[in-house]
């Protein structure tokens, strides 16, 4: 079956390169002309960007003067996404497949695994996996530990730290594709991106589903695999239900967008048609409010957290999401000012599009997502009466 | 044209490179600084440094050529190009061929900074320091103004300026807001093998 998921049950642990190869058999050769069947396919990355797959590799190709670097990038720091972590402990052989056809067909000389420092079992799984491989494909991956930091999965971070040891974004131009690692040209691609890759060329046709986590006040929660016409409703359902009513649910990770949960509960988990909604699939995460969080709290919570990741490089950045996150922190904790109000709206314009990187950028769109769909507990919020010890 | 009006504008475009070169030099300071008030924000600092430096240049160009043209000195343009190659006033000109192509050096590197990278910018911007004074050193040792009263006002409060600048800067020691938290940051991300 054509699904990243399909075959032996996640819970057995990492497929073993026998069952993976009885099951899809070996991997198929594939020349130049797989970009075109890429591209055609339409798959874009799940790393959050959700960028064109086609277009990256044909930058890359124009580039590689047989000294393309491909970075498998499993950093996974978006606090509350399993998936990529879920699929290197599992899935292991599927996403080296993709590493090595990107490889083979952008004519590489080597890949690198770039792995969440905290993600032992998906560390673990990636290595079995590699240990099984022919030896001329083990000798052109090496291995590199992400910082478990929200920055350190943006693709110029991950360069940044192979090149120089700072998991830290730089500014583009120049382009991964341009220089990258050691200066070369570089593809950089989120392990569920590759999966979806390694099943294309095996099928001809793209899988058309894609990793969710559900996330929050849900019964099950986890990683789904789930296809296009999935709605936001059916991946609740699928999780068990809400344990009691809902206000909203965050869309796409914390660099997502918060959407009333009635209002988005029709709503198909589709790339392209979210985006066409103004909302982004990002990296999978579908978050679930509870019925006894406070929406404003909640919303500070997580930007004091974006805030707090910022790798203070740029002053829209540091000194923005910090006056926006106190600016939340204050009406969480002593109610609602006109002054905070209007603060949060005339800031929040001013830092996006000022940093190197798109971390200002995420966050922006995550604090007027909530701006919107919580204006009723925005303008009204009071403090909550705390329990005083005995 | 005669060539005593070439003369006279060769000085008076040299004394009006050297006044506008300390302000550029002094601008740069201030920048890296950070120097703000209410009414003179700090892109305002930024546009007059990159205006004036260029200004600079244009002067430079009037000072240089109408000097290389001028028959009584007879230069010629090998002498305004390869420093301590002409026959007139051979030291403190080749000073000035010197600061010259510093300062040449300084545009192209700042006009190509996108292009070159942060670092090989800075690493040549610091040349400054080495370009204004040999410039002072020139204007003051090839001089017929030199002991002019108004020749040596300027070089004094140029100097003066730019001393006070660099004083207060050195003083100042680092400036970058964000220089304390980055390193926490960076300090908090060291890179691990696997």
């Amino acid at each position: 079956m054509n699904r990243l998921l399909a075959g032996p049950s996640p819970a057995a642990g990492a497929e073993s390169a026998a069952s993976h190869i009885g099951r899809l058999g070996r991997l198929p050769d594939a020349g130049p002309h797989f970009i075109d069947t890429l591209t055609q396919s339409r798959i874009v990355g799940r790393g959050g960007a959700g960028f064109a797959a086609g277009t990256k590799w044909r930058a890359v190709a124009t580039h590689s003067r047989d000294n393309a670097v491909i970075v498998v990038n499993g950093a996974e720091g978006e606090p509350q996404s399993q998936k990529d972590r879920l699929l290197m402990s599992t899935r292991p052989h599927l996403i080296l497949d993709g590493a090595f056809i990107a490889a083979r067909v952008l004519r590489a000389r080597g890949v690198m695994l770039y792995i969440g420092e905290r993600h032992t079992a998906a560390r673990d799984g990636m290595m079995r996996a590699l240990a099984e491989r022919s030896e001329p494909e083990r000798a052109l991956v090496a291995t590199q530990t992400a910082p478990a930091r929200y920055v350190a999965g943006a693709e110029s971070a991950a360069i940044h730290l192979i090149n120089e040891g700072v998991a830290t974004p730089t500014t583009m131009p120049p382009f991964p594709f341009e220089r990258g690692v050691d200066g070369m040209p570089t593809l950089v691609h989120n392990v569920e991106t590759l999966a979806q890759i390694a099943l294309l060329a095996r099928h001809g046709a793209p899988s058309g589903t894609s990793l969710i986590t559900v996330a929050g006040a849900v019964a099950k929660k986890g990683v789904l695999e789930v296809d296009s016409e999935t709605t936001v409703g059916d991946v609740i359902k699928l999780a068990g239900g809400t344990e009691g009513w809902s206000r909203a649910v965050l869309i796409g990770g914390y660099f997502g967008a918060w959407a009333d949960t009635a209002a988005a509960w029709d709503l198909p988990l589709d790339a392209t048609g979210l985006r066409n909604r103004g909302l982004s699939l990002g990296c999978g995460v579908i978050g679930v409010l509870a019925s006894n969080r406070c929406p404003v709290c909640e919303v500070a919570g997580i930007m004091h957290y974006l805030a707090n990741e910022s790798s203070a490089q740029c002053g829209p950045c540091f000194f923005g999401l910090r006056a926006l996150a106190d600016a939340c922190g204050r009406i969480s904790e002593k109610g609602t000012s006109r002054e905070d109000i209007a603060r949060l709206n005339r800031w929040a314009e001013q830092v996006r599009a000022r940093g190197a990187c798109r971390h200002p950028d995420g966050t922006i769109m995550f604090l007027q997502s909530a701006l919107v769909t919580f204006a009723p507990e925005f303008a009204d919020h009071r403090p909550h009466v705390t329990k005083l010890a005995a | 044209m005669s060539n005593s009006l070439l003369w006279y504008t060769t000085r008076g475009a040299g004394a009006i490179t050297l006044v506008l070169l300390t302000a550029v030099v002094v601008l740069g300071v201030l920048s890296s600084l950070r120097a703000q008030s209410d009414s003179w924000p700090r892109f305002l600092t930024a546009g007059l440094h990159r205006n004036l430096a260029l200004m600079t240049l244009v002067f430079l160009a009037l000072h240089i050529s109408t000097a290389v043209v001028d028959p009584f000195t007879d230069l010629g343009w090998v002498a305004a190009v390869i420093p301590f190659s002409s026959y007139y006033r051979t030291f403190w000109l080749g000073l000035g061929v010197i600061a010259f192509e510093l300062l040449v050096a300084l545009v192209v590197t700042s006009l190509l900074r996108n292009v070159i990278g942060l670092k090989a910018w800075r690493a040549v911007h610091w040349m400054t320091y080495a370009s204004w004074p040999v410039a002072v050193i020139h204007g003051f040792g090839t001089g017929t103004d030199s002991w002019s009263a108004w020749l040596i006002a300027i070089t004094i409060i140029c100097g003066a300026a730019v001393g006070a600048s660099a004083l207060y800067r050195l003083i100042a020691g680092p400036t970058d807001p964000l220089a304390a938290p980055r390193t926490d940051f960076r300090a908090a991300v060291q890179k691990r093998d696997l």
